[in-house]
């Protein structure tokens, strides 16, 4: 075996993801198509008093408006509780709920006509904490269910009480994880297209779980199943998010479809996704555990709370993992679990890769490290001692038997590849001596049930159908997400029958043919769908054989061997030559044999006793190891992971491309949700509403991944493969806490950690204001934003843009990255003058005296400037931080200044060298410094009927200068800066400072010269002395400009920190000069 | 409304179109070259990168105006005569692709990197790709792949 199985194969949808030719949601076009534009609350709880449609109705293109009245069947859908209302009727749950659905003919018609509805409410407090929420007596988010309690389980094994009291030392330890959101690179799109030949529909788009999505349409339009036929699109990611909210927007697009009888598109913008999808659920955990001193535990007993958001969906099946995998994989006689699932007016929360593991594994593997410090004893040691061996007893009482029992394994295997103990005894020494960054190792393991578990009916389906001249059409009811199924089907077909991978086409999914697969969830796609195709291909192959074996003289299939397209006997005869699988099919083709096969593979039995959570939870289990090494940058809480090793039991590997695939993608998720990705939403209201906010890792953040492969063949899985996409992103944000504690000596017990959660230990806010939650829809307010209303001219030359701008109604566009961002939000007309290309506006040129840099020069061209890189490395310095290369091939100079954003990099290195500004009018001109020119947040002293022309830099006296830059970003690439500090500096003959300048980015409400600091530190010499000395005047200052802002706590430690810093950085600077 | 001049793979066009349209638009509804993606519409993902006068931007946040007498490239030019380029052919063999939604703006930014550096060092391929989102490969693969590619293109 292994032919192709097990083998690095290129993807068998690759070709069309390469040449922009694959079909995705938004791709698809119909003839007569609508566009579908949904209208949200403004509030995220109250009731809606007034719903008036009337202005909407009449506006250019629109062709119909669907309300909560309109839907023909069910109004409220849901995997198990139908509690959401795709659209809503007088009462809001959150602040992604829709009140409205339009279809018009253009996009713009559509969002104009959502604008123009006009709404009334009457807003009530949000209940957003679940710990408030679970108390008796709190408000009902749906009193129809009579508590905000919708999910309950037990899990109860052995009594805890008393193996507490068998126990040296007990303790307690609270955990908190955050929102986490898919952040799949495509945006939902939904087009749904009538079907006459069903009286019903065909819905195409970003479908995960076509059969989910074909489920619920039929209810929600009052329809046979078999009048839904899902066509999944190529699909752009997924991660488990595009399930119920698809499955939500198919209805609305249906019921557009319907009420004007003709296919609707609705495709979402990023921030329709980030405020309406659901969420990974956070948790608040309570762990109480007793231990003996050698560090061998007794007794857990956890307390769970799952933010469920406004409505149930998935959170059933994902409290339910949860419970079964809480204490993680070690052997404790006595466990006491009780997981609930709360109703808050947060966005709701459901499926998301991991699906409940990643927050247990947070508290336990953290709970871990700190049992085995108390003891005295590594974190090798304790999962040694109590981690599960073969034929260990979980703690819903299951027996680890038919599989290979591999924690130890996966943990040793990591440990050693990673040079585990090694490390763990440098770092300790590097961090004995180091003052700003420290090191750390940390290490996190899982177990992991196979599959849906007893949680769900696991059953999937598979056809494979050979043609007439051998080429072979492989069909499965579980859905290629990006993931690479498409290939391992194929790859599996190619093992079973020995046809060449290039002969095998695996159809697109469409539910009207092929049985209810399940879905591609918990990652089962491998196990099921691949034992199904195996299945279906076997039975083909079987009546093949029974065709050509008496040509090839044998009476049994084992006697002989398939492969590359050949058939031949193992037992080779020199006269008896091998056949060709083409020609074996069409001898069976014209012999009348059916060629088509379906697959069929059900699970084997799983049980659970609901009141005492016991049973036998999942078929099989795989285990899974990740040490992480982490720098800490102690003096801003930044954290640079450096490696990470990844060990996981796989079973076998089928397509070992997409394997390592997940291996990396799987980590660098996980790495996000435990440093970078902070969902902000503040008593219901979302504020992270696009990836400018809320950040997901770049090609920047990731270092060194080194994937394990461990194979122990599961005699469940298609050739012993079991699953993998979950394993790999549910340890890394744990391992990176575990490391973040060794370095530190101090433990944190929330993630995401972020800067201000390391270096502070909580998260900062900026509150909420009260008078900005509306009692009324806003006038003047775009719901979606996007750009309309604008209206360009251009100018060929500065003459005609100064006669142009003469009239103080047109606004300059440059490289458009700012105007552009800004002009989605506005609904006034924007008039735009193109002077991008204006040829006096661009270049940079030099006299002995002074550089001078055209307003509309790009940060490319400044950054790779040989003028400005040998005068000005400051500004080259900072503009080579800003954005991204796209963004720096357009952004400008000029309209960086002019933008005058808190956090535009440009200006403070401009402030630092001096730099004037020559602003032209018609008529005028004059010179402003840099220093005086921006008042404050997006405010500078322009006039409207002006133009920034160029901008002036001295040169700096010919001595040596010592100069220091640091932006500080939450990550290592596009950031929005969070603070910045140039300093530059000279010495006289005697090593005083003669010359110092010093300058904040994103400090204050405009940069400026620290001139209180730059005095303490004129004519003398630098030293620690005077290092500390210069701290207090910062200090002052710091407190004077921003004291009171909510952001003080942590800019105003951190940015002295950067400062000390930066003189100790000129101080070493000096010395190796 | 207004007039573009411009050209998009190698042809020249001229079309009429709302100020209020990105380069985006432009090429996925009025040219139907739906190869280049939209993810975020803020310049940030990177999903809607083409090559515009030699250079890699993010075609969301080019207006209308600003295209005229532009030099436009998309993905859909990688491919020539049916043969694909040493470019896409390194993305195959690599495992540089998943999903495959960030892939035309990555093949793009690379290619711009390329044609204008034909020996990166990684930190400059990194640079170059720093605005280019992929949540499914954990970018690995994609370093993986351009440099595959610098070797090939070598050749």
């Amino acid at each position: 075996m292994g032919n192709v199985i097990g083998k690095k194969v290129r993807r068998v949808d690759g070709y069309e993801k390469v040449t922009g030719k694959a079909v995705y949601g938004d791709d698809l076009v119909f003839p007569g198509m609508l566009y579908g534009a949904v209208r949200y609350t403004d509030i995220p709880a109250g009731k809606i008093t007034k719903l008036d449609i009337s202005l909407a109705e009449t506006m250019p293109g629109v062709k119909a408006i669907g309300l909560y009245n309109n839907i023909p069947g069910e109004k409220k859908v849901g995997p198990i509780r139908r509690d959401y209302l795709p659209i809503v009727n007088d009462e809001v749950f959150y602040f992604g709920d829709v009140l409205a659905v339009v279809a018009a003919e253009t996009k713009e018609q559509a969002y104009a006509a959502v604008d123009a509805i006009q709404i009334e409410y009457n807003p009530i407090e949000p209940l957003t904490d679940i710990e408030e929420a679970v108390k008796p007596g709190a408000r009902l988010i749906h009193p129809e269910y009579k508590s905000n309690i919708m999910v309950h389980y037990p899990l109860i094994k052995g009594d805890v009480e008393k193996g507490f009291t068998e126990s040296d030392t007990v303790i307690e330890r609270k955990y908190k994880t955050g929102f986490h959101e898919h952040a799949y690179i495509e945006p939902e799109t939904v087009t749904v297209v009538q079907d006459p030949t069903t009286r019903g529909y065909k819905v195409y788009g970003s479908i995960q779980n076509p059969f989910t999505t074909r489920k619920v349409v039929a209810i929600f339009m009052g329809l046979n199943l078999n009048q839904v036929n899902v066509f999944g699109s190529t699909l752009g990611g997924s991660f488990g998010g595009k399930d119920d909210i698809i499955n939500n927007i198919a209805c609305r697009a249906a019921l557009l479809s319907k009420l004007t009888g003709k296919p609707v598109k609705i495709t979402y913008t990023r921030e329709d996704s980030l405020r309406e999808s659901y969420k990974r659920h956070p948790y608040i955990m309570i762990y109480k555990v007793g231990f003996n001193n050698n560090g061998k535990l007794n007794a857990m007993k956890i307390n769970i709370l799952a933010d469920s958001g406004a409505y149930s969906s998935q959170t059933f099946f994902v409290t339910w993992r949860s419970v079964v995998q809480a204490t993680g994989p070690y052997e404790i006689e006595n466990v006491l679990t009780d997981i609930k699932g709360i109703y808050t007016n947060n966005t709701y929360t459901a499926a998301f890769r991991g699906f409940g593991s990643p927050q247990v594994i947070f508290a336990q593997e953290s709970l871990m490290d700190e049992i085995a410090e108390i003891c005295g004893i590594s974190p090798l040691e304790i999962r040694k001692l109590n981690g599960y061996k073969q034929g260990s007893i979980t703690a819903s009482g299951q027996k680890l038997t038919g599989h290979k029992v591999s924690l130890d394994q996966v943990i040793s295997e990591a440990v050693e590849k990673s040079n585990y103990l090694e490390k763990f005894e440098q770092f300790k020494k590097i961090n004995a001596s180091s003052k700003r960054y420290r090191y750390g190792i940390g290490l996190a393991c899982s177990f992991r049930g196979c599959s849906l578990g007893a949680e769900g009916t696991d059953a999937s389906s598979a056809i494979v159908s050979v043609q007439a001249d051998g080429s072979v059409i492989v069909f499965t009811g579980v859905n290629e997400n990006g993931q690479g199924l498409r290939t391992t089907f194929c790859q599996v077909a190619s093992e079973v029958l020995g046809v060449e991978l290039e002969n095998i086409t695996f159809l697109e999914p469409q539910t009207s043919t092929i049985t209810d697969g399940g879905p591609t969830v918990a990652s089962r796609g491998t196990i099921v769908g691949g034992n199904a195709t195996i299945q279906a291909a076997t039975i083909v192959k079987e009546r093949i054989f029974e065709i050509i074996k008496d040509d090839l003289k044998v009476n049994n299939i084992n006697e002989t061997e398939w492969i590359n397209g050949l058939i031949k006997r193992k037992d080779e005869n020199p006269d008896i030559s091998a056949i060709k699988f083409s020609e074996a099919a069409e001898k069976a083709y014209w012999d009348g044999v059916n060629l088509s096969a379906y697959g069929w593979f059900k699970g084997p039995e799983v049980n659970w006793i609901e009141e005492t959570g016991q049973g036998n939870a999942y078929f099989t289990y795989v285990y899974g190891c990740q040490i992480v090494e982490t720098r800490i940058d102690t003096h801003t809480g930044k954290i640079q992971v450096e490696k990470i090793t990844a060990a996981h039991d796989v079973g076998k590997a089928l397509n070992l491309t997409g394997l390592e695939g997940q291996f990396y993608g799987g980590i660098t998720q996980g790495m996000g949700y435990g440093i970078l990705e902070d969902y902000n939403i503040q008593k219901g209201e979302v504020k992270s509403l696009n990836l400018d906010e809320y950040l997901i890792p770049t090609i920047k953040d990731i270092k060194e991944i080194d994937p394990i492969i461990i194979e122990n063949e599961d005699k469940f899985g298609p050739f012993g493969g079991k699953g993998i996409g979950e394993p790999t992103l549910e340890l890394t944000a744990t391992a990176i806490n575990n490391s973040l504690s060794f370095a530190l000596g101090r433990r944190s017990y929330q993630i995401p950690l972020t800067l201000e959660q390391v270096f502070l230990g909580k998260n900062l806010r900026k509150p909420a204001r009260q008078s900005e939650v509306a009692h009324t829809s806003k006038k003047n307010k775009k719901i979606t934003p996007r750009l309309s209303n604008i209206s360009t001219r251009s100018a060929a030359n500065l003459k005609d843009a100064l006669e142009m701008i003469a009239s103080k109604e047109l606004k300059p566009l440059s490289g458009g990255t700012d105007i552009v961002v800004q002009a989605r939000h506005k609904t006034e007309q924007i008039k735009l003058l193109d002077i991008f290309s204006v040829p006096e506006l661009k270049g940079v040129s030099e006299t002995d005296k002074e550089v001078k840099i055209g307003a509309a020069t790009t940060f490319t061209q400044i950054i790779n400037n040989e003028i400005l890189k040998k005068e000005f490395p400051l500004l080259v310095k900072a503009c080579s931080l800003i954005g991204s290369t796209q963004i720096r091939n357009r952004a400008t100079l000029g309209g960086n200044i002019v933008n005058a954003a808190p956090c535009a990099d440009s200006v403070p290195p401009l402030i630092i060298y001096n730099a004037s500004l020559l602003l032209k009018s018609k008529d005028n001109e004059r010179m402003i410094p840099a220093a005086e020119f921006i008042e404050r947040h997006y405010k500078t002293k322009i006039e409207a009927d002006e133009l920034l022309v160029e901008i002036i830099i001295p040169k700096m006296a010919k001595k040596e200068y010592f100069t220091s830059y640091y932006q500080l970003g939450r990550r290592n690439a596009v950031n929005i800066t969070r603070m910045s500090l140039s300093v530059i500096m000279s010495f006289d003959e005697n090593n005083k400072i003669d010359e110092c300048k010093i300058v904040d980015g994103s400090l204050f409400s405009r940069s400026q010269r620290l001139t209180s600091v730059e005095k303490v530190l004129i004519g003398k010499e630098l030293n620690e002395a005077l290092i500390n000395a210069s701290e207090l005047p910062l200090k002052e200052k710091i407190e004077q400009e921003i004291g009171g802002r909510w952001s003080a706590e942590y800019k105003q430690p951190v940015f002295i920190n950067l400062f000390k810093d930066a003189l100790y950085d000129i101080l070493n600077q000096r010395s190796e000069g | 409304m207004i007039d573009i001049k411009f050209n998009v793979n190698g042809k020249d066009l001229e079309i009429s179109v709302d100020d209020s349209k990105r380069l985006l638009d432009i090429l996925r509804e009025d040219l139907g070259l739906t190869g280049t993606k939209e993810g975020c519409a803020v310049g940030e993902c990177g999903a809607c990168t083409v090559i515009m006068n030699g250079e890699a931007v993010n075609s969301c946040m080019i207006l209308a105006a600003q295209v005229r007498g532009a030099k436009v490239e998309t993905v859909e030019n990688l491919e020539q005569n049916d043969i694909l380029s040493r470019l896409q052919e390194a993305f195959l063999d690599n495992g540089a692709i998943q999903c495959g939604f960030c892939t035309p703006g990555m093949l793009m930014s690379t290619k711009a990197l390329l044609d204008k550096n034909p020996n990166p060092t990684e930190d400059e391929i990194k640079t170059a790709l720093e605005g280019n989102l992929c949540r499914c490969t954990g970018y690995v693969p994609i370093l993986h792949s351009v440099k595959d590619a610098v070797t090939r293109m070598k050749k």
